[in-house]
This record gives structure tokens, sequence and C-alpha cells, in this order.
């Protein structure tokens, strides 16, 4: 099972800092990586290796903390401990920020855009969830502040091909956001975790949201609209989110993120225990009641925490990580029973 | 419990208002009886604590209680200031004073009971109880006496100073554009939400652009303190002034130490209960509104008794863009407005009106509710591409009427109850501000001229930035 999960290279990408999360770009040719250092680096493939090609260190005052790619890839968005999301906007090897999204009250957590490219979402220990408009000449306006959670909002992430929002929060609990008329509601609550939710991840068809925690288990939710053959209750015309999976026993600490490769529909973990996992869904499972096996563990896969990790879009197998130590690493992922 | 406050006051982080310090001051009523020795305190499942004496004896202990005003009066309080608030106790305070009323019999411990209703207040409760404007005002009066209140008035009176102030002030900084200090757009003032997050966020850049005008509450809180106190022959430190808000943040406008007088070491509004917390009251009373007699309307001043309350035109929040707009086109331009038409934009929350002549702009006025409006209208206002002239803010989506002391209707969903709310406010009939019966009058006696000084101290406040704590109790860690 060790072998599944191979490391191509390593690199200190942050030095002297904390390396917290990672986004390749929807060609998956580059990779930005972003840190306590307050900076942000563009990383690019040159031959077998990777080397920085920019270093965008002047938009923050404070840790960057994610980072997110517009889905037309010519944009980068920064979210920042200092308060504010920067967009950036890309010319050939150049990164220059075109505007600052500012509002929140503290800490901007997480920052992502939705598959239309027309609306990006921030979340913050503010305990609020911004959705934001841009338009034509690269304006955000605020659309909506949702106030739904009751502690810090750790994640947010939009649903690949539908304008749904999920944010996972430090109030154990994933929701779920829609618009409806001219403002946006918080549609579903996900409960059942035990302690913090950190991070969240949707599978290719969007029809299941993974979630992992601080409780140690990641959970697979399904949705199920009203109507659905298998009896599930819903509320109306609203669809109703179930827990079908959790994946228990397998994390000695703290899962701090969850990563559903869109190509093969592994997924990957990152845990506060320095290790990476990766399970894969067993063939035949009831898609009621998927159950998932672990294909592969590396348990120093970093000399610290793993804070992120991250499937290439473009390229099968390729998954990259990084740390609290400040390093980033790439591995080839090849399960043994040749999916 | 999610917060009754505005969203703006919540994204605010009362924190920062109510800095902690190093003791609770709260009084501690302390029972020393010699020889107890040391005091064991046992904890009962249902939460409460006993002291056990040496005897094996129990005494049931007292929860430590902590009101707004010990609160505030403290300087900070060690737990969140935000849950402090939260306080349930306002209309048992008044009900507090009422007893005290009764109980002492001795003259000079008397207070004299005096409730400003608002008439968004008034509209929820029309709802609640089936009753028409006129009725509600009528047997809320009955209600409120029958516990023991004096007077009660309707805060639509006080509305007119602020609107005829604000009349004034916009068409004065718009003619003074020149002048740095004048500075264009005029933001409202009445929403203390909204003050409250001005003066936290952005405060160098916001507060130059916010009308001193009062808000109707506070406007209120001089006439009864400081007119009515006088023709009644008492000092105001010997009214008890109780407003009734549609919402609570309001509570927190009434605590501001700016309406606070030193000299008389009593506040202009003494107390704040919302729409709700009146429901309360009826039901600890066992009265239904609709069923008390009705009771004649009382008035400030005799050229202003009605029968009738009266209203403003504008909407549910004041009217403040109306009556402004219609004033300053007339004014500035000489233009007429008979009826103002007002443009959505992005959303409901978001209203535009404008007045054109012969295809150029010549005012450009807006109405943002809300606080993802009010985000995008300060960072229009930090990039300097603000194209307002005038802008009324208020905290709540839908403004006052659906602030959140309002009354809920178990079985009627939200937007239908507004619509109801909205509709029975509507029902009251409006006039101008100026040609309100009492109000020049009290210009000339009362202030002694609309651009006096009194006018200026009683209708008019400032507002302070709030600095950015630098104690290091308050670092959130």
């Amino acid at each position: 099972m060790k072998d599944s999960l191979v490391l191509l290279s390593r690199i200190l990408a942050h030095p002297d800092s904390r390396c917290w999360f990672l986004a390749w770009n929807p060609a998956g040719t580059l990779l930005a990586s972003c840190g306590g250092d307050r900076s942000v680096r563009i990383w690019g493939r040159e031959g077998d290796s990777w080397v920085c090609r920019s270093v965008l260190c002047e938009g923050h005052q404070r840790t960057v903390r994610k980072v997110a790619w517009s889905p037309c890839g010519n944009y980068l968005a920064s979210a920042s401990f200092d308060a504010t999301t920067c967009i950036w906007k890309k010319n050939e090897d150049d990164f220059e920020c075109v505007t600052t999204l500012e509002g929140h009250e503290n800490e901007v957590k997480s920052v992502a855009w939705a598959p239309s490219g027309n609306l990006l979402a921030t979340c913050s220990r503010d305990k609020s969830v911004w959705v934001w408009e841009v338009d034509e000449e690269d304006e955000y306006e605020c659309v909506s502040v949702l106030n739904s959670h009751t502690q810090d909002v750790k994640h947010v992430v939009w649903h690949p091909s539908q304008e749904l929002l999920a944010s996972a929060s430090y109030d154990d609990t994933v929701k779920l956001y829609r618009e409806e008329e001219d403002d946006w509601v918080c549609c579903a609550t996900l409960e059942g975790h035990e302690s913090t939710v950190w991070s969240l991840a949707f599978d290719p068809s969007g029809q299941r949201l993974a979630s992992c925690s601080d409780d140690r288990t990641v959970r697979i939710w399904r949705q199920y609209l009203p109507g659905n053959e298998q009896g599930v209750a819903c509320s109306g015309s609203e669809a109703s989110w179930k827990c079908v999976c959790t994946l228990s026993g397998f994390h000695s600490r703290t899962i701090y993120d969850v990563a559903w490769c869109q190509l093969t529909g592994a997924l990957a973990t990152a845990c506060g225990d320095d290790a990476i996992r990766v399970f894969e869904e067993d063939p035949g499972s009831d898609p009621q009641q998927p159950t998932f096996s672990l294909t592969a563990h590396v348990p120093q896969a970093h000399s610290q925490d793993v804070n992120c990790v991250a499937w290439n879009p473009k390229e099968r197998g390729l998954l990259a990580s990084c740390s609290d130590d400040g390093e980033l690493a790439f591995w080839k992922y090849q399960p043994s029973e040749g999916i | 419990m999610a917060s009754p406050f505005s969203g703006a006051l919540q994204l605010t982080d009362l924190d920062d208002f109510i800095a902690p310090s190093q003791d609770c001051i709260k009084p501690m009523k302390v029972d020393r009886r010699p020889g107890s020795g040391v005091a064991k305190i046992h904890i009962e499942d249902d939460g409460s604590y006993f002291q056990v004496s040496q005897d094996g004896g129990m005494k049931k202990l007292e929860k430590a209680k902590i009101s707004l005003d010990d609160c505030l009066a403290c300087s900070g309080c060690v737990t969140s200031a935000e849950t402090v608030l939260i306080t349930q106790q306002s209309h048992e305070e008044l009900r507090k004073v009422l007893g005290a009323n009764k109980v002492s019999a001795a003259p000079d411990q008397q207070k004299l009971v005096v409730i400003s209703v608002s008439p968004q207040s008034r509209a929820s409760l029309a709802v609640r109880f089936q009753l028409n404007p006129t009725d509600t005002a009528r047997k809320l009066t009955a209600f409120f006496k029958k516990i023991g209140a004096h007077y009660v008035f309707d805060t639509a009176f006080s509305r007119n100073f602020s609107l005829l102030e604000s009349q004034r002030e916009f068409v004065r900084r718009f003619r003074g554009q020149a002048n740095p200090e004048q500075a264009l757009p005029v933001l409202t003032s009445a929403c203390p939400g909204w003050i409250c997050y001005a003066e936290k966020t952005h405060g160098s850049t916001l507060l130059p652009h916010i009308s001193t005008a009062r808000s109707p509450q506070q406007v209120m809180g001089s006439l009864v303190k400081d007119f009515f106190a006088q023709q009644q022959r008492l000092t105001p430190d010997k009214v008890y002034h109780v407003t009734v808000m549609p919402c609570y943040d309001k509570k927190l406008e009434a605590s501001r130490p700016d309406f606070f007088s030193q000299e008389h070491q009593t506040r202009d509004v003494d107390c704040v209960i919302t729409t709700g917390e009146v429901s309360k009251l009826l039901e600890e009373e066992g009265v239904s509104l609709a069923e008390l007699e009705p009771a004649p309307l009382d008035s400030l001043c005799s050229s202003a008794s009605a029968q009738e309350p009266t209203s403003h035109r504008g909407g549910g929040s004041g009217g403040y863009l109306e009556h402004v707009f219609r004033h300053a086109a007339q004014e500035l331009f000489g233009i007429h407005v008979t009826e103002v038409t007002y443009r959505p934009l992005r959303n409901k929350d978001l209203q535009e009106v404008i007045l054109e002549r012969e295809g150029q702009v010549l005012l450009h006025f807006a109405a943002a509710y809300g606080f993802r409006n009010i985000q995008n209208l300060v960072q229009k206002l930090k990039r300097g591409r603000c194209p307002y002239h005038y802008v009324e803010v208020m905290a709540c989506p839908a403004g006052c009427l659906n602030g959140g002391g309002q009354l809920k209707a178990p079985d009627t969903p939200g937007k239908e109850l507004l619509q109801q709310v909205e509709r029975l406010y509507g029902l009251v009939r409006t006039e101008a501000p100026e040609d309100a019966a009492g109000v020049q009058e009290l210009y000339e006696c009362w202030l002694q001229g609309a651009g006096s000084e009194r006018a200026g101290r009683l209708l008019h406040t400032s507002y302070h930035a709030v600095e950015k704590a630098g104690s290091g109790l308050s670092i959130r860690w």
C-alpha cells in the first residue's frame, strides 16, 4: 500500500514559515502556494522539476491562508489573516493585484470561485460567509453577507456545476447556501461531526460532499432531491443531505484537508499526524451506503502537520501537499489494482 | 441563541464599545456573618447554587445579574459584551420603577413615568391584535397608564424635528460644497446599528459624512427631559423616560454618553423596550390589547393635541430620503416634486432617486438598507466613487418595520407579516413636518429659533471613532 503513493520531489516553498495551502490552475500547469511568510508563490514545471515562477509578496500584511484560481485561469484570489482578500490578474508570468476585497471583521480563512466565474465566496473568523459578484469591469460588489454559523468559518467551496455554496465551521457543522430572489439563504445544515469541520470537497458529479474534521473522521454526504426513490425526507422543495459514510479509525489526529480527484474519484486527506492517506470507493458499493478503502498511506509525508492536499486537474495521479514545515511535496498515486 | 441585534451590530463586535476592565465593579452584596468560616458551595443538578454552612444548612444563592446600566457604568465586563446586552431585563427594569412608584409614598422618591411609542412598534402591535392604528395608539395609552405610566407620547412627533433638521442640514452642506468640511454625501444618522458600525470601521472616512441630526428617539429624549420636565416643574432626573422601539440597537443608542446629562446625572432615554417586550408586559398582565377601553392620546404641548396619530411619507424608516429630497429640490432648484420615484437597483434594499432637468442630474439620492448594501456603499466612498449626494442608511433589510424587536407570528411567514405591518403603518395620515401642530411653536418657545445654540445642542449630536483596542485583555488569541 505504501508504494501506491510515491514521492516525486520536495521543495522548501516557504522557508522558516508554514505553507498553508495549494491550488492548481484549471490547466494543471501552475501551482499556487501561500504561507505564513505573507507571500503567494507560483510554481511551474521545468522538465522534471518545479520552479518558482513568481512571488507575490506585496499583497498582504499577515499570513495568506488560502489561494484559489478563477475557472478561466486568469485570476488568483488570496485570502489573508489581515482581513482582506486580494484579486490578482495574470499577465504572462506577472501577477498584478487588481483589487482588494475588504469588509470582513477579522481573519479571512478561505476564498473560492463559483464555476461561472462571476461569483466569489469568502469566509472568516467573524463567523460570516460573504458572496461577491464581479462585473465586466472587474469591479467586485458584495451580494450577500451570511451569518448562519455560530463560530469561525474555516472553509468555503462551490459545487462543481451549480451555484451552490458549502461552508465548514468551528461550530461543527457544514452549511449549504443558494440564491433565493435577490439574496442568498442557508438551505441546509449538515450535523454529525463532533468537532471543528476543517475542509470540504465535492465529488466530480457534485452529488456528494466530503467533509473532514478535528474529530478525526471524514464524512461523505449525499444529496437527495425531493421525490427521491430512496424515500429520504425533504423539506418542501429543498434538497436534503444525508451522511452516507463515515471514515473513522484511520487518522490519529485532526484532518485538516480533504481533496476529491475530479478525474479518478480518489479521496486524499491531509492530517495533523504528518501523514497523507488516499481512499477509494469500493467497486460495486451501494451508492446509498458507499464503502471506501484505504489505498495509500504515507506516515511521515512531512515532518509536521500536513495542511493541504491537491489533485492535479489534468494529470491523473499527480498530487501536491504542503505542511507546517514550509515544504511543498509532489506525489504520484498509482493504485496497485490498476484503476 | 441567535443575536437579536441588527446584522451590522453583530458584525461590529460590541466588545469594542465595551472593553474588558481588570475588575468587575458590580457591587456585590455580601452578608457578613461572624464566625462563618469557609463557605462551601454546592451545585444542584438544575444548575442552582447553594451555600452549605458549617451546620449543614443550605441557603440558595442568588444569581448575579448584570443590567445594561451596570455594564456601561463599569466600562467593561469580563464576559462577552453582547450576551450581557441581550437584556430581557429592560421591561423588568420598567416594572421595578413602576413598582417603586407604587410602594413609595414620599413625593420626592416618585418618578414621572413617560413612555414614547414608535410608530413602527405600534404598527407591529396593530397587526398582532388586528386593530387599526388609532385604536392601537389609544389602547396602548390605556395599557401603559393602567400599569402606572403617567404620559404616553408618539415618537412621530419628535420625528418632525429630526426631519426638519435633516432637511436644513443637507441644503447647507450642499451649498457649502467648496468647504472640505462640508462633505457630501450626507449619510443619515437615525439608525444606531449603522452608527456603531461606522464609528468602529473606517471612522475617519465615514463620520464626517454622517448627519448630526438626532434620531426621533433622542429628540424625544430632549423634548421629555428638557421641555416637558420643565413644564411639569420637575428636574430631569425625576422623569423616567421609556421608549418603545422595533429593535434592540436602540438600547445601545440610549446608552451613549452623548445622551447622558452630566449636570442632572440622568439619561435622555432611561429605558428602551422592544415591541416584543411590550407584548410580554401585556401577557404578564393577562391583558389583550383589543379588550382595553381606549384612552385619549397625550400630547407634548396643547397645540399638538390630536386624537389620531399622524405620520410621515417615505416609508417605514422615517422618510428621510423623501423629505430631504423634496425639500432640497425646492430650496436649491425651485423644483416642486409631488411624487418621489424610487428606482430599485441590484436588490430590493437598494434604491435610488434622481432629480433631473434638461438631461442634467441635479440630485442623486439613494436608500441603502442591510449590511451588504452598507458594505458596498462604504467601499465606494472609500474609493471616492460614490455617486450620491444623500443616502438613507438602515442596518435592517426592509428597514425599521422589520427590526429585530418586532413581533413575530408563528403561523405567518415573515414576508407576509412584514407586508401586513407595512400596510397598517401606511394607514396613518401623513403630514409635512413643518405643518405639524406644535412644531413651530416649540422651535420658537423652547429652542429660541431654528438655528439657535439650543437647537444645535438639543437636536444634534456628534460621533466618535472607536480606537482599535490596545488593552492586552481585548486581544483575541
